[in-house]
């Protein structure tokens, strides 16, 4: 019998290996989504998920269940993403914008388009993504990832951000709102 | 439709997006379904949503050795948190027994300390602060002023008594 990520969490309380490395398994890919959702870049958002997990073994004894394990950890997890994307802002811009563009390229799905002049558009879209992405609030960024790239209820979202639901929506459609100006041209 | 013919309806905007995302109750929905009926601007806006936001995702499959290097970095990087957590843990429980005790006895001797260096470096106070000193001492001090001019009196006395007979004398 397949037991709940709450049993798991207990039993892992009480020193079991076995049982978080059973909650690794069942959540690695969708935490490795969402990084890469905010990072853009496959090893990165390894390290970063990876982290996630790693700071949640160490602060289990600090999981009281009155939320999912699921929105706990997702919790850390965002956090950590929020983090990196500080970190990097803080980081000189030369570097940066070489740094996000050396990301997007290679990891976008060019390879099944026709044309030449389709691969160009597809490259610059996915540059100009990018960037109207790290121009939105850490917050509206976090709400639209977690909404469009995840597809998550707006109650999870809340429960995740720790906000009302009413805040999400704003933040939502603020988000929507400024990619839609942003990325028009390609409407 | 309210303002221009362009634009979408502002109070819609919101609502415009949680019904791409299905996040409406059914009322809701069908207030925004029959209003796009009638509004080409908001029709336009859905349009250009559906086709916008589903590009700003970008789809990440790696590949299974992907997979098995995430899983063996992760079992690796778990297990030297277990040795990092197993080493604290081994520290404290070195303590755990005499926590108390030990905790006692170190009151204990930081009270004697304190008692034994306190008898020996302190001392009360014997002289006044600097302040009240000089309240007290400037009474004094305004006397001794006084008597000095006291002291110049008697002087002046003593010439006009002893200049008295020759004036006497002169008169």
């Amino acid at each position: 019998m397949k037991l709940g990520d709450e049993q798991l969490v207990s039993q892992a309380q009480k020193g079991d290996q076995a049982a978080f490395e059973e909650l690794v398994q069942r959540h690695q890919q969708k935490a490795y989504r969402i990084a890469f959702d905010f990072a853009r870049d496959r090893e990165e958002a390894k390290d970063l998920s990876q982290e996630a997990f790693l700071r949640a073994y160490t602060h289990l004894s600090n999981f009281d269940g009155r939320s999912g394990f699921y929105t706990w950890f997702y919790r850390i997890l965002v956090n950590i993403c929020l983090d990196y994307k500080r970190r990097q802002k803080r980081a000189p811009a030369e570097e940066f914008n070489e740094t996000i563009e050396n990301q997007i390229e290679p990891s976008h799905p060019t390879g099944n388009l026709v044309t030449p002049d389709q691969q160009v558009i597809a490259g610059q879209l996915s540059r100009k993504v990018g960037e109207a992405l790290e121009s939105l609030p850490p917050k509206q960024r976090t709400a639209f990832i977690l909404k469009n790239h995840q597809g998550l209820s707006i109650r999870e979202i809340a429960e995740i951000m720790q906000t009302a639901e009413g805040t999400v929506k704003v933040h939502l459609h603020r988000a929507v709102r400024a990619l839609r100006e942003d990325l028009s041209e390609f409407a | 439709m309210a303002g221009n013919e362009n634009r979408t309806c502002e109070k819609m905007e919101e609502d415009l997006v949680l019904y791409y995302y299905k996040e409406l109750s059914g009322a809701q929905q069908t207030q925004v379904e029959t209003h796009i009926k009638d509004c080409a601007p908001c029709r336009l806006y859905l349009q250009e949503m559906a086709s916008i936001l589903p590009s700003t995702v970008m789809n990440d499959d790696p590949p299974a050795t992907f997979w098995t290097d995430y899983n063996r970095e992760m079992r690796l990087k778990l297990s030297e948190v277990r040795e990092k957590k197993a080493w604290w843990q081994s520290l404290l429980g070195l303590l755990q027994p005499w926590p108390r005790p030990a905790f006692a006895m170190a009151a204990v001797v930081v009270l004697a300390l304190t008692v034994t260096l306190g008898k020996t470096f302190w001392r009360p106070q014997e002289s006044p602060p600097d302040d009240q000193a000089l309240i007290e001492v400037l009474p004094v001090a305004e006397n001794l002023e006084f008597f000095k001019n006291m002291d110049v009196l008697d002087a002046m006395d003593f010439l006009e008594n002893s200049d008295t007979p020759t004036t006497k004398g002169t008169t």
